[in-house]
């Protein structure tokens, strides 16, 4: 797959704004609307320009207010059981919306996976 | 009998279990940061009240109304705007210092756009490029302007919206400056380009996804 130019300017774009709301959360624990709003910009621009991302990336943002989530400032992170398995719940402190996350010992990371791997080699 | 529970600890039992002797009012404030931190949806008053009295329950209501799950991912955008996702008045207070990082973070970015600092080639290049690019953290001034009272206007851009910037200037005041009829000076590494407000009347995610045609030349 050839890497199209348009496309890593916008991914740029996506990593700069992503650094530039943890700079100001880290400047500023107390205003969170900042770091809000980088996000939701970055969301409409992966929203328009159909842009995959990362998992891990992704649940560092919260779906439903488009907020920067940091464990411990901006939202809670519990362990849970539910059924026999063990999940991790993240609560959004300002839209209240929880993800859940199941976390399995056994698993194997999906970015490891084989094709995964091949994919990105490729593109290099 | 409290003092038989709630005894703070002898010097020597503190030693023993290695466990650091605080005093009360160290205790007390962080109780309260605690508090503060996990309850930020109430008022000061309202948590001392709650520290202070105890309330008794006459009613019991069992009205238990769901918060609804959303179904669509975005949630509803007008209750997302009522929790001011914008600004407020209170972090003018946030001295312009506390936004240099973001602009050198700025200036990494857009060094490692261009692949270099003046390449000599091609100013279009750059151009094209600063179309798409973010101006999220630039220091923009303003040059041109049919309102008089706007020109000279320099600062840091926080936010950009559909019609507006919202720069913070070294005096640490939020200005609102409008795009229409204005043109922007964005500079960097000794490389100045002019912005014409009134083409960029787009919402900045817009303009990454939109082409540009040069469609007259408009000034001011």
């Amino acid at each position: 797959m050839a890497g199209p130019v348009k496309d890593r300017e916008a991914f740029q774009r996506l990593n700069f704004l992503y650094q530039a709301a943890h700079c100001v959360l880290a400047q500023d624990p107390e205003n969170q609307a900042l770091a809000r709003f980088y996000c939701h910009t970055e969301r409409t621009i992966a929203k328009r320009l159909v842009l995959r991302r990362d998992p891990s990336v992704k649940r560092t943002l919260c779906r439903g207010c488009s907020s920067l989530l940091v464990p411990g400032l901006t939202c809670t992170q519990r362990q849970r059981r539910h059924r026999g398995q063990r999940w991790t719940v993240q609560t959004c402190l300002t839209c209240r919306r929880s993800q859940r996350f199941l976390n399995d010992p056994g698993h194997v990371l999906w970015g490891d996976r084989p094709e995964a791997q091949l994919g990105s080699q490729a593109e290099e | 009998m409290k003092s038989v529970i709630y005894h703070a600890f002898s010097q020597k039992e503190a030693d023993e279990l290695d466990v650091q002797h605080s005093g009360v009012q160290q205790a007390e404030a962080f109780v309260r940061a605690f508090l503060r931190r996990s309850m930020p949806h109430m008022s000061r008053q309202a948590r001392e009240d709650q520290l202070q009295r105890k309330a008794v329950v006459l009613e019991y209501f069992t009205r238990r109304k769901r918060k609804e799950k959303k179904r669509k991912s975005r949630g509803l955008s007008a209750r997302q705007r009522r929790e001011l996702r914008l600004f407020d008045i209170k972090p003018e207070q946030q001295r312009y210092s506390l936004f240099l990082p973001l602009h050198e973070l700025w200036k990494q970015y857009i060094r490692d756009l261009c692949n270099g600092l003046k390449p000599d080639t091609q100013p279009q290049m750059i151009q094209a490029k600063l179309l798409k690019a973010d101006l999220h953290g630039a220091i923009i001034s303003v040059t041109k302007s049919k309102c008089p009272s706007y020109v000279g206007v320099t600062g840091i851009l926080l936010q950009e919206t559909k019609h507006v910037f919202k720069i913070v200037t070294q005096e640490d005041r939020l200005k609102v400056i409008p795009k229409l009829n204005c043109v922007f000076t964005v500079e960097i590494d000794g490389f100045v380009s002019y912005i014409y407000g009134s083409k960029f009347q787009l919402r900045s995610s817009e303009r990454s996804a939109k082409k540009f045609k040069a469609k007259g030349t408009i000034d001011l």
